[in-house]
């Protein structure tokens, strides 16, 4: 009980930092909003009006409290650039984004799991070598590099998929799985390796166990070991990184989506940076790193599920 | 060295140096300049003049990707020097004076690690502005978690071996110990980290240019080449390619050098199966099947190839054992008991490990057994219990369904028929309780009652040959005897053999009928157990004896330890191995190793036995000689 209550006075510390730092770095950053709206040639007068009517004037805390309390109510702000409310536009961009991580977190684990298994059974041995190897050119390849590879293999060259566009689901599943697919590989890859090698690396250690060992010696199978002795107890590095790894993810969705040309939140903070529309560009920061740090907390949760050592405490 | 780290650890080496120096000198290179224009057709391929191809504007594209590296490097050593500027010296400082420093720096580094740390440097560089010392500084700062947590692990794991708290305890300043005995440990780890961490860093500065949000045109980038080739796909893939490539082959240089220098600490590793089998020693003569013997180890050998030699790990053992019986075999930590016991299951760690001898379980050999065939005998024919009922149950499984298990694979029952039977198993050793027992957790369980639930488990098949590898060690006393009893009565009931390995001569006394008395991986005694005990003939033996405290023993009475200790497996002296601990010892011990002989079927190893008729007497020792 203790520990869930002190696991909440973390969480809402590290929002309240993180919400903090999204505003205030971006407001003291050079930069100025008003210059934005009203252009280099504003009068002075005009700046200063613009300047009182966003609250601009105020001091930072003042501002922040106001700003994170439209931010609960569901007011985000207006873009100067569109005249669209920001909560609005990011709805809207959400689901393209949510379905991207969670097709390249399936890609990744429905690989890692097998080929993490596979590497731990005979450590040291050839395929364990191969996809070792094979994780590691994996690891070292960036996303938008492996991204430009499988569009000139798969849609330029092959031509099976689109290289680029988006199919909502609404409109048609089929599509929307197809045009889902090449990114969420993409994404996947990148985290495949990186599971892998870490269940990999947790099982040898699960293998040395005295209930493997036992296991072994009442006849049970090395499959059935694998995957119903040691895969659990090996799950806990996997989990955490699954959490962890979300914010490379998120990185790598910004990435994605710009080279595949899928509208999400990832794609719109960039278009935003570019057309210097400041408080889209805050709303997608605070919507990431919140989501981060709230998926995390959920990591810890789901940890005791998997492991009953840890629901004891 | 060399060999140590690998040919590819030296190509990668190779590979770095050559993109430093190309990008170092590529003023002084005579190739085109990044930016002018045409000086080839557009989009022409790779050739002897432009290696890399042109691109759409008819530029030198090996001459970008040349110019397009000294960003990468630049950013990227700038970046990990800021990081390790800043991180290592915190990580220091959290790691060795830990308490407050280290909460609060923990405690602002959790934080710190919460953020999607791309995300947050494409945020910043927008509104700070994209250049070449805003890149760095945000990449710079944005490394500083990993390497303060990096650098506080390595600090605390050294800050308390022993080297350095002794230095502590004499009075050696902080500054000193840290400069002499952490930092050389340290700087292993930080080196490791420091190429891997370029690599993080050319990755995002990578991101941050295929973006258009790092060093601005016309300076190349490697991100931005390989963005500016992406609309020329179609027709002239190669300028997308060759950058791509050159970043893929240099961000693998440095993970692979990086690990490879972090490999330098790492301990091997094996798996659940060996991944080469050691071929088996040469079978000894082999002694005729004795008929009617349940279990027949004939001079059964386990040597380990370490990179110190070989170890004798178990080194010719023979015993033959019938049903209804108990055999114990006893000796110091590291004299072979265990490894005899992994032995005759086929359970050796993997990799490195060759067998030799024969294990015969009625007649037939278990060594000749395939991985299949054995299990059909492991579980169902021989049953086996650990010394450490903590870590002998799999501590994310309930009590059921780990009992059930060897029921449902081997006596192939149903679900509801193999709970009931598990119920039943654990009402038979003694839990109070066992249906709810079934639908708990290890951990739940008290460590008498694990090490019966493991009883439990190995009885399930009714095993022929129950192992128990020192099951009572890890208990308290008064559980000790209540277990003992039970596999005693179990026994009985079920008229099985057991192998009872116990360093503790008072269990062995009690419960044995037989005793082999283990020394660096030999047998030197080997004896009905009243015999062994009312008139032990090797010294060893003897020394075990009087090391045991007996509860006769008036208080205050001088405990007695054998001197010494037992010897290097990998480097037994020549003769007897006891010799050097020996009070007996004579020339000819450590000249030749005594035989295991003896009379009728009480057999031991040494010269000069105790006991004889005149102890000690090289005669008495000569009559039971060859």
């Amino acid at each position: 009980m203790i520990l869930v209550v002190h696991r909440l006075v973390r969480l809402v510390v590290v929002l309240l930092v993180v919400t903090f730092l999204s505003y205030g770095l971006l407001n003291l950053l050079p930069g100025d909003p008003v210059t934005q709206i009203l252009g280099i040639s504003a009068t002075e007068e005009a700046r200063a009006q613009l300047r009182a009517d966003m609250g601009l004037d105020q001091p930072l805390m003042v501002r922040y409290a106001d700003w994170l309390s439209g931010l609960l109510s569901g007011d985000w702000g207006t873009s100067y650039i569109s005249r669209v409310p920001v909560a609005d536009e990011l709805a809207e961009r959400l689901p393209v984004t949510l379905e991207l991580l969670v097709a390249a977190q399936l890609v990744a684990l429905g690989l890692a799991i097998p080929v993490g298994v596979a590497a731990a059974r005979r450590a040291g041995g050839a395929l364990d070598q191969a996809l070792t190897a094979m994780s590691f050119a994996l690891l070292s390849t960036p996303v938008f590099v492996l991204g430009v590879l499988l569009i000139l293999i798969f849609a330029v060259t092959w031509q099976v998929v689109p290289a680029t566009g988006w199919t909502p689901i609404s409109v048609d599943l089929g599509w929307n799985l197809t045009s889902v697919l090449l990114p969420a590989i993409t994404l996947g890859c990148g985290q495949l390796a990186v599971y892998a090698r870490l269940l990999r690396a947790d099982l040898i250690a699960t293998l040395q166990e005295d209930y493997i060992t036992l296991a072994r010696a009442r006849g049970l199978s090395p499959r059935r070991i694998l995957w119903r002795h040691a895969l659990r107890p090996s799950a806990i590095s996997l989990i955490t990184a699954v959490g962890l790894n979300l914010g490379a993810l998120i990185g790598g969705t910004v990435i994605i989506e710009t080279l595949f040309g899928l509208p999400g939140i990832g794609r719109l903070i960039v278009d935003s940076i570019f057309s210097r529309d400041y408080l889209t560009v805050q709303g997608g920061v605070v919507l990431i790193s919140v989501g981060y740090v709230l998926v995390n907390f959920l990591v810890d949760v789901v940890y005791a599920a998997v492991d009953p050592r840890i629901r004891r405490a | 060295m060399r060999r140590r780290f690998g040919a590819g650890f030296w190509i990668a080496t190779a590979w770095i140096s050559l993109v430093v120096a190309a990008a170092a000198l590529a003023d002084l290179l005579p190739i085109p300049g990044y930016d002018e224009t045409l000086v080839g057709p557009p989009r022409s391929g790779p050739s002897a003049e432009h290696p890399f191809g042109t691109d759409g504007l008819g530029r030198d594209v090996f001459s970008r990707v040349v110019h397009g590296a000294r960003v990468s490097l630049g950013v990227g050593i700038g970046a990990v020097v800021l990081g390790l500027g800043l991180g290592a010296p915190l990580g220091v400082l959290a790691g060795y004076r830990k308490g407050f420093a280290d909460a609060v720096i923990m405690a602002v580094n959790d934080i710190a690690l919460a953020f999607p740390s791309l995300v947050f440097a494409l945020a910043v560089v927008a509104f700070a502005g994209a250049s070449l010392r805003n890149v760095l500084i945000v990449l710079g700062v944005l490394g500083i978690p990993a390497w303060v947590r990096l650098i506080r692990g390595a600090t605390l794991s050294f800050a308390e071996r022993e080297f350095v708290l002794a230095a502590r305890v004499l009075g050696v300043r902080d500054r000193r110990i840290l400069w002499r005995d952490i930092m050389p440990n340290v700087a292993v780890p930080a080196a490791s980290y420091a190429f891997i961490g370029m690599a993080v860093v050319i990755v995002a500065e990578g991101s941050l240019a295929f973006l258009g949000l790092s060093v601005q045109a016309p300076t190349p980038t490697w991100g931005g080449l390989i963005n500016e080739g992406r609309t020329l796909m179609e027709t002239a893939p190669h300028v997308v390619l060759a950058p791509s490539i050159v970043m893929f082959l240099t961000v693998l240089s440095f993970n692979l050098v990086g690990d490879r220098l972090r490999a330098l600490t790492d301990v091997r590793q094996s798996g659940l199966e060996p991944a080469r089998q050691s071929a088996p020693l040469p079978a000894g003569p082999g002694a005729e099947p004795v008929t009617g013997a349940l279990l027949q180890v004939d001079d059964l050998r386990t040597h380990i190839h370490t990179p110190r030699g070989t170890v004798k790990a178990v080194d010719g053992v023979s015993f033959t054992l019938e049903r209804g019986r108990t055999l114990a075999i006893v000796g110091e930590s590291g004299s072979g008991k265990s490894m005899l016991i992994r032995t005759i299951l086929g359970l050796l760690p993997a990799a490195d490990v060759s067998r030799g001898g024969h294990v015969r379980l009625e007649g037939d050999d278990l060594t000749r057994f395939t991985p299949e065939e054995m299990r059909q005998v492991l579980g169902r024919r021989l049953g086996t219990v650990f010394q450490d009922p903590m870590t002998a149950l799999n501590p994310v499984r309930t009590i059921g369904t780990q009992v059930t298990e060897p029921l449902r694979v081997h006596l192939g029952m149903s679900r509801k028929r193999a709970r009931e039977e598990a119920a039943r198993l654990l009402a038979s050793v003694g839990i109070p309780d066992p249906a709810r027992t079934l639908g708990r957790y290890p951990h739940q369980l008290s460590g008498g009652m694990r090490q019966r639930v493991t009883i439990a488990m190995a009885l399930s098949c009714g095993p022929d040959v129950l192992f128990a590898d020192e099951p009572t060690t890890a208990l308290d006393v008064t559980i000790q005897d209540q277990v003992l009893r039970l596999i005693h009565r179990l026994r009985e009931e079920r008229d099985m053999a057991v192998v009872l390995v116990s360093h503790d001569l008072s269990v062995v006394r009690q419960w044995a009928d037989e005793v082999i008395v283990m020394y660096a991986g030999k047998v030197v005694e080997h004896g009905p157990a009243e015999q062994v005990f009312a008139r032990p003939r090797m010294p060893y033996t003897e020394a075990l004896l009087q090391a045991a405290p007996r509860l006769t023993d008036p208080s205050h009475h001088r405990l007695r330890v054998i001197p010494g200790r037992p010897p290097d497996l990998a480097d037994v002296p020549p003769g007897c191995p006891f010799r050097p601990r020996c009070a007996y010892a004579q020339d000819r011990c450590g000249a030749e190793a005594p035989p295991l002989t003896g009379d009728h079927d009480h057999l031991y190893a040494c010269w000069h036995p105790t006991g004889s008729a005149v102890a000690g007497a090289p005669e008495g020792a000569e009559s039971h000689g060859r």
